[in-house]
């Protein structure tokens, strides 16, 4: 194993990238490593060249660990070349080389060869990045800078070190042009229709945005997009805007489906979609797109199918009702029985599976929320309780079983370590009252941490 | 589709009960389900052991959850742990809370029309007014369509004219106790109250077999304790009972 990239301190105790992990523990015992992942790295450069749009349009990256910035006219609008360069260094976040040149061929070069030069003819010869027996023929014949290289012809240099070195060096120097290739931010997906004559009634203008969502559809599959967010936006020729939104829980393509949700968003619009005097223009974008692969039709398979209904309903009744009224129960790793489990949405949340029951007494099927208070008549100090009153009617309790002790999860309160400040623990019983209705009780606070603890009810078993 | 071959289970054949003897909520029909505020947890287990879901199926629960909730009112949210204990996964769960009694019946009426779900689950309290006979025969026809069981589950509530194939009255039963007086295994009181194109009355008293995850029928007459066993009242607030089981408490203070 070798080191891949190593930070500066580790820079400083002599380690370099390159070294075998052996060696670098020898020199260094407590060395903290991670394993390299060139797909992380990867995705964290493209999101580094996505942020410095900020600076230029004109970004291209150069893998694995670079990005070159064409910033010709840019630099006034951040205050001259050192500021910008200074903003770069700062949104970067990492420990970065920079280097200013006028081709991108010599910037590289200065940037990961140039510690300390500014010239370009000062540079090693090992910028021109030749294979290791080049480099050796080129130490050899006592050549060791750029501007060694360049006094000589050029015919030589190529009969010997090869055509890719001389075409390096004359891209460092400027005299051969180093063409980046810029990113390209991906054209948003927006359409729109004019009408030569206003459109007076909301059938039609449905009817001009489904055939709009048909051309994004085909857009979006050839993309492999699919949407999470449209927008339509309806434009009134006395100059009103209506704008529709829909949102997804999976990304979409089929206009279908977009359709059902945009009438069922139509249908809660507190005021209805009124075309007035009629529609000038229908605007259509797709806000967010994931990717979303073409489907293959499978002959066998209905199961995709399913989850896709159940997509499709979970997402028309999340716009009818908001997306908040349409959960599934999560699981939460905490103590306490009411905050070991959480309502998420499930447009958005993917719920993972439930952990396999424990040994542990079993747990009601239905809780109250809140906890119930109840009137009991119970032994102390740790006995379950013999009667209770609740919503005004006395139950018996026939059998019970307990207590099961919860203590307060001291952990998250501030001072909770102190004893006496963990705050009450619950002891929970269960109990069968005389009609053989099962419930789950608890008296909140052991004798020995308050004078009067009280009972409450929180969950009915089956 | 279904048939209800043995109405009432003997004390005889108790023991190894024919399957078809269970209730069961069949597919494509409409379930009604009663139950007082105090049963709703028998009467949900009831619906979720006894529907005809089929299995990876998601299960959707539609419930009422006013914007303005009045102060002092309980929720009853379905405790994930305590699924798992009876074998449901709650993982399955899709909780829809609509805004009032009407946009629950659409919400469930749409839900039903669509394939995929394994089973349609409505909870409503009391006077059900926008659930009557057409709004009943919609649910059916929509049920009937993709096949999937529609139940509604009613509490507090007096039974309404409605197209239903079935109406049932669960209510919690007394179990058979553990060692130490514990409480036992889930039992149940279910009585079929109607049946569409068929008798009715039917009257069983389910247990539920934890080792295999089925209901079983159990004999009736068990229903009355007697008095014998009911424990004496307590005769002052420092009695100790019995009915604790003879162990530690669990403790669980981490």
């Amino acid at each position: 194993m070798r080191l891949a990239a190593v930070n500066g301190q580790a820079a400083a105790l002599g380690l370099c990238a390159g070294m075998t992990l052996a060696d670098a523990r020898a020199r260094c015992p407590d060395l903290a490593t991670a394993r390299h992942d060139p797909l992380r790295v990867t995705r964290e450069l493209e999101r580094l060249a996505g942020a410095m749009i900020a600076f230029t349009p004109l970004v291209a990256l150069d893998p694995p660990d670079g990005l070159v910035l064409d910033i010709t006219g840019c630099a006034h609008l951040f205050g001259g070349e050192r500021a910008l360069v200074d903003a770069v260094r700062t949104l970067a976040g990492y420990t970065v080389r920079t280097a200013l040149a006028d081709n991108a061929a010599a910037a590289r070069a200065l940037a990961r060869f140039g510690a300390d030069v500014r010239d370009v003819r000062a540079l090693p010869v090992a910028a021109l990045e030749l294979d290791a027996d080049g480099q050796a023929g080129l130490r050899r014949a006592g050549l060791a800078t750029l501007g060694d290289l360049a006094a000589r012809p050029m015919a030589g240099l190529a009969a010997r070190f090869g055509e890719v070195a001389v075409s390096r060096l004359r891209a460092i120097l400027g005299e051969a042009g180093s063409p980046i290739t810029p990113l390209r931010p991906a054209e948003p997906i927006r359409l729109e229709t004019r009408f030569p004559e206003p459109l007076a009634r909301t059938d039609d203008a449905l009817d001009v945005i489904e055939e709009l969502l048909a051309q994004a559809s085909q857009r979006m599959e050839e993309r492999q997009l699919g949407g999470r967010r449209f927008l339509v936006v309806l434009y009134r020729s006395d100059n009103v805007r209506r704008r529709l939104a829909v949102d997804t829980g999976q990304p979409v393509r089929e206009p279908a489906a977009v359709m059902r949700l945009l009438r069922e968003r139509i249908d809660t619009l507190s005021d209805p979609l009124d075309p007035g005097f009629g529609f000038d223009a229908i605007a259509l974008a797709v806000l967010r797109v994931e990717h979303l692969p073409s489907r293959q039709i499978m002959l066998e398979g209905h199961r995709e199918g399913q989850a896709d209904t159940l997509a499709a309903l979970v997402d028309r009744l999340g716009v009818r009702l908001g997306q908040e009224r349409v959960q599934r129960l999560a699981f939460c790793d905490r103590h306490l029985p009411e905050r070991a489990q959480a309502l998420v949405p499930a447009a958005t949340e993917r719920v993972p599976p439930w952990p396999a029951p424990d040994d542990r007494p079993p747990r009601p099927l239905l809780l109250l929320d809140p906890p119930q208070p109840v009137d009991v008549i119970a032994g102390v100090p740790d006995s379950p309780p013999q009667r209770f009153r609740w919503r005004g009617r006395l139950h018996e309790v026939r059998l019970a079983e307990g207590p099961e002790r919860i203590g307060a999860e001291w952990w998250r309160r501030r001072g909770g370590h102190v004893p006496g400040h963990a705050g009450e623990t619950r002891d929970y019983y269960r109990i069968e009252d005389a009609l053989g209705r099962r419930y789950w009780i608890f008296r909140h606070g052991l004798f020995t941490e308050k004078p009067d603890p009280r009972w409450y009810l929180h969950g009915l078993f089956a | 589709m279904f048939h209800f071959n043995a109405p009432v289970p003997t004390p005889g054949s108790a023991q190894d009960p024919p399957l078809a003897s269970l209730p069961r909520l069949a597919r494509g029909q409409l379930h009604e389900v009663h139950a007082s505020a105090d049963d709703w947890a028998s009467a949900l287990f009831f619906a979720l052991v006894a529907v005809e879901a089929q299995a990876p199926r998601p299960l959707l629960l539609l419930r009422v959850r006013k914007d303005k909730a009045r102060a002092g009112s309980v929720v009853m949210p379905p405790c994930g742990e305590g699924w798992l204990n009876l074998g449901l996964d709650p993982a399955r769960l899709v909780i829809v809370d609509a805004k009032d009694d009407a946009g629950m019946l659409r919400a469930g009426l749409d839900a039903a029309r669509e394939g995929g779900l394994g089973a349609v689950l409505m909870e409503s309290w009391g006077n059900l007014r926008e659930y009557d006979l057409v709004s009943s025969r919609r649910l059916i026809l929509a049920a009937e369509r993709s096949g999937i069981p529609v139940v509604l589950l009613r509490g507090d509530a007096d039974p309404c004219a409605s197209a239903a194939h079935t109406r049932w009255t669960v209510a919690s039963a007394p179990s058979v106790p553990l060692d130490g007086h514990a409480p036992g295994h889930p039992a149940l009181r279910v009585e079929l109250t109607r049946r569409r194109g068929g008798p009715a009355g039917q009257c069983w008293r389910l247990e539920w077999s934890e080792e295999h995850g089925v209901f079983r029928p159990a004999p009736l007459e068990e229903l009355v304790v007697s008095e014998a066993e009911r424990p004496a009242p307590p005769s002052g607030a420092v009695a100790v009972l019995p009915a604790v089981r003879e162990r530690a408490p669990l403790r669980r203070t981490a």
